[in-house]
C-alpha cells in the first residue's frame, strides 16, 4: 500500500499544475486585468462625453458616489427587494416544501411544475409579466376585478412598481427556496420525528423545536444565495420597468448600467463598481467560509 | 366492548381529521402549482394568439387554434438570427468551458492544486455582480477590436460559467474515492490515462449536468449580450429585448420567440430536476 501512495505522489504536482493552469490563466486575465483597470479608473475624473483628458482626482469619485442621492435610491431599492424577497420567499418556500414533503400521487409532477420558473429566461420573464401586469388587458387585473377589486397599473404606478418587481422575483425564486428546503426536510431521518412523538411533542412543538433547528443550514444557504442574486438583479427590472417610472425601481446594477451607457462616466462608474465589489466581497467572504467549513467536515 | 367502542370512535375521529387535513393540504398545493405554472402557460398560449386577441377584454385564456404563423413571422423579425447566434455562442462556449473546467476541476478536486487560495478565488468569482465587469471588459474588447463578435461574448461568458463549472466538477470528483485511480496507476497507467479511462467515465453524469447548466446560463444571459454586441452578433435575449422596446410591440411574435427561448431551461428542469439544487447552489446542497 505504501508503495502505491508514493507512486501516486510522484509527478503529482507537475501534472496537477499543468491541468489546473489553463482555466486559472483565463480567469486571471479575464478578471485581474479588468479589475486593475476599474480600480485605476475610479481615481480619475474621466468622462467620455467631455473632451478633457482624464484627470487624477484621488477619492473624488467615491465622494460623489456617497453624496449621490440616486445611488442611495438604488441602494434602498435593492435592499428593499432583498429583505422583502428573502422573508417572503423563505416563508412561502417552507410552506410549499412542507406540502410537497408528503406521499401523494403526482408528487414528481408537482415538484417539476413548481421548479419550472427557476430556469426561465429572465428577459422572457420580464416581457411575459408585462402582459400579465397590463392595466387593461392583463389577466392579473382581470382576476382582481372578478374578485371585486379595481385593478392597478402595476408597473406604471411609482408606488407599486417596486412591489411588482418583487412579485416577479418571488415568483421566479420561491421554487428555488422550496427545493432547497425540501432537500433539507427529506434529509431529516424519520427516527427524529418518532422520538419527538414518543416524548409527546405536539405538532407545533415538533416543528418549532425539531424541524426548524435542523433546517437551519438550509436557511443559511437560502439567505446567502438570495442576497447574492438580488444584489445583482438586472434583466427583469430592465425589461419590466427600465428602472422607472422615474427612478422608482432603479437597482444598483441598473444604475451602474445607466451611469455607463447613458452618461459615459468612466471614473464615476468605476467607483460605483468598486463600492459594489466591496459590499459583495464582504457577503461572499461570510459565505465562502461557511461552504469551506462544510467541505472540510 | 364499550371501551373498545370508544377507542374505535376516537380512531375514526382521528382518521377523519387526518383525511380532511390531507385534502386541505392537497388543495393548497394545487393552488400553488397553478400559481407557478400560470405565467409559463401564458407564454405558451400567447404564442398561438392572433393579433387582436392580446387586446381583448376579458383576456383570452384558451387558444382558439394552434397555428404556427407567429413562429414563422418571428423568425423573419430577427428570430432566426437570434436562435442561430444563441446556439453558436452557447454551444462553443459550453464546449470550451467544460473542457477547461474538467481539467481544472480534476486538478483542484484530486490534487488540491492551488489549495484554499485558488478555491477562494474561484468561488468568489461566482458572487461577482456581472455589471461590475461590464465596463472594464468593454474597454478591453474595444481595445482589441472585438466588440460585437462571437469571441467577445464567448470570452465574457467564461467569467460566469468557468468558475461555476470548475466548482461543480470539482465537487463530483471529490465524491469519488481516490483508490480507484491508485489501482490503475499500479497497473502501469499514466496519470492522464488513469484519469481518462477510470475517473472520467465515472463523472460523465456530472459533466453532462454541468454542461447543460452552462449551456442554459449562456443561452439565457442578457447583460453581457446587450453590452458587447451590436449587429454582427444578436443572441435571442437581445432580439427579444429590442422587439419589446420597439414601436408597436408585436405581442404574438414575441410570445412565439419567448416560447422558443425558454425551451432549454424547461428541458433542464424536467429531465435533470434531481441535479437542480446541487447545480444552483454550486454543490453546497447535494440533495
Amino acid at each position: 500500500m505504501k508503495e502505491i501512495s508514493t507512486n501516486v505522489l510522484i509527478g503529482k504536482n507537475k501534472f496537477a499544475k499543468l491541468i489546473t493552469f489553463p482555466s486559472v490563466f483565463i480567469l486571471i486575465i479575464t478578471v485581474v486585468g479588468p479589475f486593475a483597470f476599474l480600480l485605476y479608473a475610479s481615481f480619475f475624473d474621466w468622462n467620455l462625453t467631455v473632451p478633457a483628458p482624464p484627470r487624477f482626482a484621488w477619492f473624488y469619485n467615491f465622494g460623489l458616489v456617497f453624496k449621490d442621492l440616486r445611488f442611495w435610491n438604488a441602494f434602498k431599492n435593492t435592499s428593499v427587494l432583498m429583505i422583502a424577497g428573502i422573508i417572503t420567499q423563505s416563508i412561502l418556500g417552507l410552506i410549499i416544501a412542507f406540502l410537497l414533503n408528503r406521499n401523494f400521487r403526482l408528487k414528481k409532477l408537482a415538484i417539476t411544475i413548481i421548479a419550472l420558473p427557476i430556469m426561465v429566461t429572465p428577459v422572457v420573464l420580464g416581457f411575459n409579466w408585462r402582459i400579465i401586469y397590463h392595466e387593461h388587458f392583463g389577466p392579473l387585473n382581470y382576476i382582481i376585478r372578478l374578485l371585486g377589486g379595481a385593478g392597478s397599473s402595476w408597473i406604471a404606478d411609482p408606488k407599486l412598481a417596486l412591489f411588482s418587481i418583487f412579485l416577479v422575483d418571488t415568483w421566479q425564486w420561491t421554487p428555488f427556496v422550496t427545493l432547497i428546503l425540501l432537500a433539507g426536510l427529506q434529509s431529516i431521518p424519520r427516527q427524529v420525528y418518532e422520538a419527538a412523538d414518543v416524548d409527546g411533542a405536539t405538532g407545533w412543538q415538533t416543528f418549532r423545536r425539531v424541524t426548524l433547528p435542523l433546517l437551519r443550514p438550509m436557511f443559511v444557504l437560502v439567505v446567502l444565495f438570495r442576497t447574492i442574486w438580488i444584489f445583482k438583479i438586472f434583466d427583469p427590472v430592465y425589461i419590466l420597468t427600465g428602472g422607472g417610472p422615474g427612478i422608482a425601481t432603479e437597482t444598483l446594477s441598473l444604475y451602474t448600467y445607466v451611469s455607463w451607457v447613458k452618461y459615459w462616466r468612466v471614473g464615476y462608474t468605476s467607483a460605483l463598481g468598486i463600492v459594489q465589489l466591496i459590499i459583495m466581497t464582504i457577503i461572499a467572504m461570510i459565505f465562502v467560509r461557511k461552504i469551506m467549513r462544510r467541505r472540510r467536515a | 366492548m364499550n371501551r373498545n367502542d370508544k377507542k374505535y370512535q376516537e380512531f375514526r375521529k382521528k382518521e377523519r381529521k387526518r383525511k380532511i387535513n390531507n385534502l386541505l393540504q392537497n388543495l393548497l398545493l394545487t393552488f400553488f402549482v397553478v400559481l407557478f405554472a400560470f405565467p409559463i402557460y401564458w407564454i405558451f398560449i400567447g404564442a398561438f394568439k392572433q393579433k387582436g386577441e392580446f387586446f381583448h377584454y376579458p383576456p383570452i385564456f384558451l387558444a382558439n387554434q394552434f397555428k404556427f404563423d407567429n413562429f414563422t413571422r418571428a423568425l423573419t423579425l430577427g428570430g432566426s438570427k437570434g436562435v442561430t447566434d444563441s446556439l453558436i455562442v452557447a454551444c462553443i462556449g459550453t464546449l470550451l468551458v467544460i473542457i477547461l473546467a474538467l481539467f481544472t476541476g480534476y486538478g483542484m478536486g484530486r490534487f488540491k492544486c492551488g489549495g484554499q487560495n485558488l478555491s477562494f478565488f474561484v468561488l468568489s468569482l461566482l458572487f461577482l455582480p456581472p455589471i461590475i465587469a461590464v465596463l472594464p471588459l468593454f474597454i478591453i474588447f474595444k481595445y482589441l477590436r472585438i466588440v460585437d463578435s462571437y469571441i467577445a461574448l464567448i470570452w465574457s461568458y467564461f467569467l460566469i460559467n468557468l468558475p461555476f463549472a470548475i466548482w461543480l466538477i470539482k465537487g463530483f470528483i471529490e465524491d469519488l474515492p481516490e483508490e480507484i485511480e491508485s489501482a490503475a496507476l499500479v497497473d502501469g497507467y499514466s496519470r492522464f490515462r488513469a484519469f481518462w479511462k477510470v475517473t472520467f467515465p465515472l463523472i460523465i453524469p456530472g459533466v453532462v449536468v454541468s454542461a447543460l447548466f452552462v449551456f442554459v446560463f449562456a443561452w439565457n444571459e442578457f447583460l453581457f449580450a446587450l453590452m458587447f454586441t451590436r449587429s454582427n452578433v444578436r443572441t435571442l435575449p437581445v432580439v427579444l429585448s429590442e422587439l419589446i422596446g420597439g414601436h408597436g410591440i408585436q405581442w404574438g411574435e414575441l410570445s412565439a420567440l419567448s416560447l422558443v427561448a425558454i425551451i432549454p431551461g424547461v428541458l433542464l428542469v424536467v429531465f435533470f430536476q434531481k441535479y437542480l439544487v446541487r447545480g444552483l447552489t454550486f454543490g453546497a446542497v447535494k440533495g
